[in-house]
């Protein structure tokens, strides 16, 4: 009768499995965390196509007042997004476009020709890159 | 023996993760011109040159085709009416097509319908609601006949253009598509892979996203204007999408809602159950001219705007040209052309009806 093989594992097949685990937890990192936007979510604020101020929203909340072309608003912020609560332009577009949350959203001043913009923080794979209208 | 495979396996594995063109990082920049915001996004070598290139032709074509800018070619040639003004070839050859298009679409797209607008307050945000004598006396300007070209080149380039007194150009309603149009044609001559471009409500969808899945272009729900929220996404690789809503711009007086988009016919706004219309079309890659799909799209989303829901269908069934249409109407349907449905995908719980048109 044949004897079966040793099937004792030794240092080598202990050695080849710890560098498959770490292997395969590179992978998944890598997988999981591509274009993940792990990036703090941080406001930009440009005014007349000058970036005028990044602040990464993650160190707390407060406001800041942006004066570009005549007129100032003021805009809150805090680690959840940025609203624009007060200015003084003619049509308050800025006022009234909420709250913004998520990177790649903006708020326009077009009379301030002010432009406050996110980035960063959790990718939204599924929405839009950019909406039209 | 058996364990140098398995760790050549993993490695395997592991590149097959590694960073590719998914982890690519593009230059954006945004900037205000033309009278809204724009972004500017363009993805691989030379990236930051192109934006750059690409900021500073919008702002040229601003600086000579704004209507409100002292010393533009347009505000010249509107300060000069009643005699010949010199303008360049690209704005003469743009007032061509802008005219072209209009007759095409049955004058629904008008460039001399600025006097009525502006009377509206839509030029300086000062809005009103004008007398119905006042719009009489100033639809009399309005229409194509009372622009003249001259298709004589003059020695130093120029080309002459003749307006008739009490006329005045706005080319507002076509300079963005026209930009979009001259930025396709920057991208195909820097070799831009992939980017994207809104110039307000004109997007360029240039190549596919870095995962080579098309542009996810959403668009705006008219019911939530203050809101950036959209209705469905259109999935967009080599094209070009302008929309023009009723939303985008409006006042109230006396509980009535007036916006911006005027019928040339009437003086009035737009009265024609529509709240929004898209109009999508392809770049030609390799043929990217400036006068293309762009300044079409552009055109045609004021114009079939106006015509209404009927009107505009069978325009796009019978106009000849190439191109698709969401409509949004007032009473919560969205229709989608035929050559566009399969890269539309409504958005669950909008409380739209969606439909598809052939």
């Amino acid at each position: 009768m044949r004897r079966s093989p040793e099937l004792k594992p030794n240092l080598w097949d202990a050695l080849t499995a710890g560098v498959v685990v770490v292997l395969a937890v590179a992978c998944a990192a890598a997988f999981w965390g591509r274009g993940g936007g792990t990036e703090q979510l941080t406001m930009v604020v440009s005014i007349d196509g000058a970036e005028v101020e990044r602040l990464n929203l993650d160190g707390g909340q407060g406001q800041r007042v942006y004066t570009g072309n005549g007129y100032t608003l003021t805009a809150a912020f805090s680690p959840e997004g940025v609203t624009v609560t007060e200015a003084d332009c003619p049509t308050q577009d800025c006022v009234h476009s909420g709250t913004i949350r998520r990177g790649g959203q903006s708020i326009v001043c077009l009379p301030g020709r002010i432009i406050i913009q996110l980035v960063g923080g959790p990718a939204d794979r599924d929405g839009p890159d950019v909406i039209i209208g | 023996m058996e364990g140098v495979w398995v760790l050549l396996t993993a490695l395997l594995l592991t590149a097959c993760a590694a960073p590719g063109p998914a982890e690519e990082t593009p230059v954006s920049r945004q900037i205000v011109a033309m009278d809204t915001a724009m972004t500017f996004t363009v993805y691989g070598e030379g990236a930051a040159e192109t934006v750059q290139a690409a900021v500073e032709r919008v702002q040229d074509l601003e600086t000579r085709l704004s209507r409100t800018e002292d010393g533009s070619e347009v505000s010249r040639l509107n300060g000069s009416a009643g005699a010949p003004a010199a303008v360049s070839e690209e704005t003469y050859r743009l007032i061509g097509a802008a005219m072209e298009l209009g007759e095409e679409a049955g004058g629904a797209f008008d460039i001399t319908v600025a006097p009525v607008v502006s009377a509206w307050g839509f030029t300086e945000s000062a809005f009103r609601v004008p007398e119905q004598a006042e719009l009489d006396e100033l639809l009399t300007h309005v229409g194509p006949q009372h622009i003249r070209q001259n298709d004589q080149r003059q020695a130093d380039g120029t080309y002459l253009v003749e307006l008739d007194a009490g006329t005045q150009l706005d080319l507002g309603g076509i300079a963005k598509g026209y930009a979009s149009d001259c930025l396709a044609a920057l991208f195909a001559e820097r070799s831009v892979e992939r980017g994207w471009v809104s110039l307000g409500g004109n997007v360029l969808a240039w190549g596919t996203r870095p995962d080579g899945a098309p542009w996810r272009i959403g668009i705006q729900d008219p019911k939530h204007p203050d809101r950036q929220q959209d209705l469905g996404l259109v999935g967009l690789e080599d094209a070009f999408a302008v929309t023009s809503g009723s939303y985008q711009r409006y006042f109230e007086e006396d509980g009535a809602v007036y916006h911006h988009i005027i019928d040339p016919a009437t003086g009035y706004p737009a009265d024609s159950g529509l709240v929004s219309v898209t109009v999508v079309a392809g770049v030609e890659r390799g043929g990217e001219t400036a006068l293309g799909s762009g300044t079409m799209c552009d055109a045609f989303s004021t114009a079939l705007f106006i015509m209404g829901e009927e009107r505009a269908l069978d325009f796009w069934r019978s106009s000849g040209r190439t191109f698709d249409l969401i409509l949004v109407t007032e009473d919560g349907r969205v229709l989608v052309t035929d050559g566009i449905a399969d890269r539309f995908t409504p958005e669950e719980g909008s409380g739209y009806r969606y439909e598809t048109v052939s």
